[in-house]
């Protein structure tokens, strides 16, 4: 790369532009003018020729002013006082008969990013804005916005305010969107562009005129408007009708969410638009272009959370193609794991099967971890499937079996049998640390159905001299001693080197508090031990949880067509997608709260390890349950905090006796400190929690008459001390998630 | 809004850079810092990209990759991503339309052109104006151009018309009208020759030459409309044409076709872009005529030799001809030699591509060709086995997989004196073969 080393061509340069000879050939001078851009581009620093491409800028050329205004743009702000020289060039090219020429200068004074311009644009782009020629509005209609971008705290002109809300009515469709996208950045602090009922309806009847990209986001400036009363509304969306089945994904895809939001009281209608965008949504899984397909399917997902039967008839369109990229692969499999139903469940885990000796070790792992998601629900048959691969006998296969029996396990208790009985035959042990752990933690839990497990873990201690990874000592740790508590007399003799090991030689810390831990306990008798040690064998309440429940629509509409579907499970970790830019932040307080992806509570989380939820549940502070709080110490702060964030659960109160109510919520650690009767109307209940160093208070109320939200819902008030709005996020998701499943259990 | 275009080479080197907000260079270094961060995350990563959206330090770069060029648009905003994508594939077409094929050394040469288009179709970040055929008029790529100024000013009325896809005052001597249905056939086939997914997915293509501003109407054998006809009358004539209608899963068309006209009627009416444009875009799934059958038969002798015998057979009318087929049936990376014996065409073992290919010039319907090889193994202490890769396929054919045929395509212009039967019309169907796999 050029970065060093490149005085020379500067200075040939200069001396080239510099020659009388070379500017009398127009050819040869705008040569040369190309190689300065051309050096640009490539990193050189060719400001030192600023001088001679002010010089430049005179001629009747319009490619070598184009090229000479780009020069001009990129070190204008490193030297003002000289690119004042070119203003009056530009200034008089302003007044050209020809509009290409006067929008080509306008548009490149405004793009002179130094302060000190604006004085010396606002009169150019004053007139351009009042000038005949469409292409001289545009540019200063935009013109506008970048003057203010260069000086965002002077105060707004509101002549010009003015000035471009009436061009709104432009005959130009392009003209009027730029006046769209310059008030939303000129009036970003009072909240944007304002949608009144005149406007709205002026932009709704004017769609059809503009291209695809304008009607994408005149439809996200239409998600502002509110309809008064439900004729409107239905006027609205017959309008928009049409756009539902646009030609261009990203047109449909706005449609779509607009509707989601403005239809958002009426499910049935929202309903209704997620079936009809199905056909246009499904053409562009299949898209040629692979980035489009991986945005459809992106955006298929977000619509299965709350509506899973809506694909399943269309399963096969999942299918991954040999030559597609593992990103698309990845997606589909996901995808396919929640189409699954009892028609095609076959058909589907044949296909997941031949995806598992993928060349890709990363999508073979996948597939395998999509049997096991199945696998909850169809237990036998994916076991068969996952006891095959085991006869492959490869490294990443291996390993990632046994992890997938793992967590089968945790959830169907059933299948601790034929695991077992898997395990026993299984040659090969895995060898990356993920795998190991999950083998040794399988050993340890049902040691005493596998005949060969202190064989297996013999092997391991003898090795453990080589082991690098903590985490694997600690386990194996783990599962030694948990074999001792029910075969003993196979595994006293190699615990007792493996704690004599840990304790004496090991440098890791962890490890051998760890063991000194167990060497403690031990002395201290068996069953205490025993007590201690073993938990619970496998969990089957998680299903509940883990069976995911449909969410409401409201829960992922308002991320619908943003950058947030894309992200996905392995987005960089520092940069979430910029949510706080223009189009949210005069989003309601809702929806900055449903932002966050709808998690099942913490403690599935951890367990489940799916990996949606590994993400996120670390950032948040989890709830913890602490000293309980006193009814008179509620009361107290409930009077004192105002409410910070109010919103309405898409279901109605649980069914459920107040004690089953207060089990559950102690469950994901909520206090509950008083409940209505179910019957009960108006319906009450005031709940509290501690997260992190905040403590959360909430109310929820439903069939209250006063309150006009709570008719049909339950409506949801938090109030916090100290504020955390994201320990806020974290309460609602727990709950909503442990009030859902408790309504969709009884219905 | 888009924040940067930057073309990178494969090295990683920029070819062209364009910022238009100042948001995604801010502190030290400016923008700069953002070119070599998708250098070094994207186009250097060790991996396969994992993602056509990345995410660096709050700024999203979106990336498309044609043949050995990246475009990437730069972002801070939370932006619709459909949207970005399609404007790059559109800046791809537009670049395709100005000098052919995109490529490192044609970028270089067309550098100017470039920045004078991404000077038009971006200001600020927000797409402008992107229509070929009004960029054409408006860019022109030797620049030194002396026009008078009454042509400048149409052509700005033109990009700016409220039609934006036609400009008045066009005439030809000669009115003529060329159709293409150009189709992709889709198959995914089971190595027992069951179908696990098929679909075809269609352009219309049309080129127009017409002069005025005439309205065209264009019929297919849709299978609603059909349907809808039949019920109207002539049931006859409708029970033989039914069974030729097909059943389209979804279509989008050219912004010039009236969809409200389309949703209630089923019509196709428009007035035409001059030139050359997409009138629609349609899949379909049901009822595909697949052009060929792909039999293969694996056997692995021993550990060092593997036997493969592949069948193809054609299955359409015997008086048409399908050509440039090919096959390519892959073999395992250890293969240390390879005896082909094929009927028909020629065929050869490619080793830099793991692959027998097998080529025919032509080849008629309903006919049968067939190749078997005698593949040599390495024997290797490798236990992985091999994940045997479909067998892939290449063709055109004369005909649409889909059964779509073209039922009448009208031109009206009132003001003009020139009927429908004044304008020449040609109709011609291609269907290429997309991705045609078959395992094995």
């Amino acid at each position: 790369m050029p970065y060093l080393g490149c005085e020379e061509t500067v200075k040939e340069l200069k001396r080239a532009l510099s020659n009388p000879n070379i500017q009398a050939d127009r050819l040869r001078y705008r040569s040369y003018i190309t190689r300065v851009i051309r050096s640009m581009t490539q990193g050189l620093d060719v400001s030192a020729l600023f001088m001679d491409m002010v010089k430049a800028s005179a001629t009747v050329d319009v490619v070598q002013k184009k090229l000479v205004y780009l020069y001009m743009c990129t070190y204008a702000s490193h030297k003002p006082d000289l690119a004042l020289l070119a203003i009056n060039t530009l200034r008089k090219d302003c007044a050209d008969p020809n509009p290409m020429v006067r929008g080509l200068a306008l548009r490149n004074m405004c793009n002179f990013r130094m302060p000190g311009i604006t004085e010396y644009i606002q009169q150019p782009i004053l007139t351009g804005l009042r000038d005949k020629a469409s292409y001289v509005r545009r540019v200063a209609v935009l013109g506008c916005a970048k003057m203010h971008s260069l000086r965002p705290s002077t105060e707004i002109d509101p002549s010009i305010v003015n000035e471009l809300y009436a061009l709104l009515r432009d005959p130009d469709p392009v003209v009027m969107v730029n006046c769209l996208r310059a008030l939303e950045e000129i009036l970003r602090e009072e909240g944007g562009v304002v949608i009144n009922k005149p406007i709205a309806h002026h932009l709704l009847n004017r769609l059809k005129d503009l291209d695809s990209w304008a009607q994408s986001e005149v439809l996200i400036f239409l998600m502002r408007y509110r309809p008064r009363g439900d004729d409107e509304l239905f006027d609205v969306l017959s309008l928009l009708d049409e756009f539902l089945q646009s030609v261009h994904t990203p047109v449909m895809a706005a449609t779509l969410r607009l509707f989601l939001r403005l239809a958002a009281a009426h499910p049935a209608v929202q309903a209704d638009a997620l079936l009809r965008a199905r056909g246009p949504l499904l053409a562009a899984c299949g898209s040629a272009s692979r980035e489009l397909r991986f945005a459809g399917l992106c955006h298929v997902q977000q619509v299965l959370r709350s509506q899973p039967a809506l694909y399943s008839g269309q399963y096969k369109r999942f299918f991954c193609g040999y030559s597609e990229p593992g990103y698309i692969k990845l997606r589909k499999m996901e995808i396919l794991v929640e189409l699954v139903n009892d028609e095609n469940v076959v058909l589907v885990l044949e296909e997941l099967k031949s995806y598992c000796t993928d060349v890709s070790p990363e999508l073979a792992q996948a597939a395998i971890a999509a049997i096991g998601h199945i696998g909850r629900t169809y237990t036998e048959k994916c076991l068969d499937i996952l006891t095959g691969l085991l006869a492959l006998q490869q490294e990443h296969v291996t390993s990632a079996v046994i992890r997938t029996f793992r967590d089968l396990v945790w959830f169907c208790p059933q299948s601790i049998g034929a695991v077992c009985r898997a395990v026993e035959v299984c040659g090969e042990n895995p060898q990356d640390t993920e795998g190991k752990q999950a083998l040794l933690w399988l050993l340890g839990m049902h040691g005493e159905q596998i005949s060969s497990a202190p064989y297996v873990l013999e092997g391991f201690i003898d090795g453990i001299k080589a082991e690098l990874s903590s985490a694997v000592k600690t386990e194996l740790l783990t599962a030694a001693l948990k074999l001792f508590l029910c075969r003993p007399a196979e595994t006293q003799d190699m615990l007792g080197r493996l704690l004599h090991y840990c304790i004496d030689e090991e440098s890791d810390m962890c490890v051998r508090d760890r063991a000194l831990l167990y060497y403690r306990l031990l002395q201290c008798g068996v069953d205490e031990a025993r007590k201690i040690l073993l938990g619970p064998e496998s969990d089957p309440s998680m299903t509940v949880l883990a069976g995911r429940p449909e969410e409401p629509v409201g829960c992922w509409a308002s991320g619908f067509n943003t950058l947030g579907p894309l992200a996905g499970a392995d987005a960089h970790p520092d940069a979430p997608p910029a949510d706080s830019s223009a189009q949210h932040c005069h989003s309601t307080e809702e929806e900055v709260v449903s932002k966050p992806p709808c998690q099942a509570c913490p403690e599935s989380a951890g367990a489940a390890e799916g990996p949606r939820n590994t993400g996120d549940s670390q950032e948040e502070p989890g709830l913890t349950l602490g000293p309980p709080l006193s009814h008179e110490a509620f009361e107290r702060l409930w009077v004192e905090l105002r409410v910070l964030h109010r919103q309405t659960l898409g279901f109605p109160p649980p069914a459920a006796p107040p004690e089953t109510l207060q089990a559950v919520l102690q469950l994901v650690k909520v206090q509950a400190l008083a409940f209505s009767r179910c019957e009960a109307r108006p319906w009450k209940a005031y709940v509290c929690a501690r997260a992190g160093s905040t403590l959360v208070l909430a109310e929820l109320l439903h069939g209250d008459p006063a309150v006009p939200d709570s008719q049909d819902a339950l409506l949801l008030s938090v109030k916090q001390r100290p504020e955390n709005l994201q320990a806020i996020r974290g309460f609602v998701s727990v709950l909503h998630n442990a009030l859902q499943t408790l309504s969709s259990d009884r219905t | 809004m888009i924040g940067g275009l930057f073309i990178y080479n494969h090295k990683g080197e920029v070819l062209i850079s364009r910022v238009y907000r100042d948001d995604i260079g801010k502190g030290r270094g400016g923008w700069r810092n953002a070119v070599d961060a998708f250098r070094v995350n994207v186009i250097h990563a060790r991996q396969q990209v994992r993602s056509p959206v990345t995410n660096i330090a709050r700024t999203s770069f979106f990336h498309v990759k044609r043949s050995n060029i990246w475009l990437a648009a730069v972002t801070k905003q939370n932006v619709n991503a459909a949207m970005v994508f399609e404007f790059l594939y559109k800046m791809c077409d537009v670049m395709t339309a100005y000098f052919g094929k995109i490529s490192e050394e044609n970028i270089k040469n067309n550098f100017v052109l470039i920045y004078e288009l991404l000077d038009e179709i971006l200001d600020f970040g927000y797409p402008q104006n992107s229509e070929t055929g009004a960029l054409k008029t408006f860019i022109t790529q030797q620049g030194i151009k002396s026009q008078t100024k009454e042509e400048q000013s149409q052509i700005t009325s033109q990009v700016t018309g409220q039609i934006g896809w036609r400009r008045e005052g066009i005439k030809y001597r000669r009115n003529e009208l060329f159709l293409d249905v150009l189709e992709s056939v889709n198959l995914l086939m089971s190595p027992q020759g069951q179908v696990l997914s098929a679909h075809v997915s269609g352009r219309v293509v049309m080129k127009s030459y017409l002069s005025g501003m005439p309205e065209c109407k264009f019929g297919m054998n849709d299978k609603i409309v059909i349907d809808k006809q039949g019920k109207a009358g002539a049931s006859d004539e409708a029970g033989k044409s039914g069974k030729q209608s097909i059943a389209i899963d979804d279509c989008t068309f050219h912004q010039c076709v009236r969809l409200s006209k389309f949703d209630s009627e089923r019509s196709i009416s428009f007035i035409p872009p001059d030139g050359e444009y997409e009138l629609m875009r349609y899949r379909t799934t049901k009822d595909i005529i697949l052009p060929f059958r792909v039999i293969p038969l694996v056997r692995e002798v021993g550990r060092t030799k593997l036997e493969v015998k592949v069948v193809i057979k054609s299955n359409f009318k015997p008086s048409l001809l399908a050509q440039k087929i090919e096959v390519r049936i892959p073999t395992p990376l250890n293969t240390s030699g390879v005896q082909v014996i094929c009927m028909k065409g020629k065929a050869k073992y490619k080793a830099s591509e793991n692959a027998i290919v097998w080529k025919i010039k032509r080849m008629a319907g309903m006919k049968e060709s067939q190749i078997s090889a005698e593949i040599e193994l390495l024997p290797t202490n490798d236990k992985k086995k091999w994940a045997r890769p479909p067998i892939s396929m290449n063709f055109e054919v004369p005909f649409a997989p889909s059964g779509l045929k073209v039922r009448y395509l009208k031109v009206f212009e009132s003001k003009l004196n020139y009927s429908d039967h004044d304008v020449i019309k040609w109709v011609r169907y291609i269907g290429r073969s997309g991705i045609y796999e078959t395992r094995c």
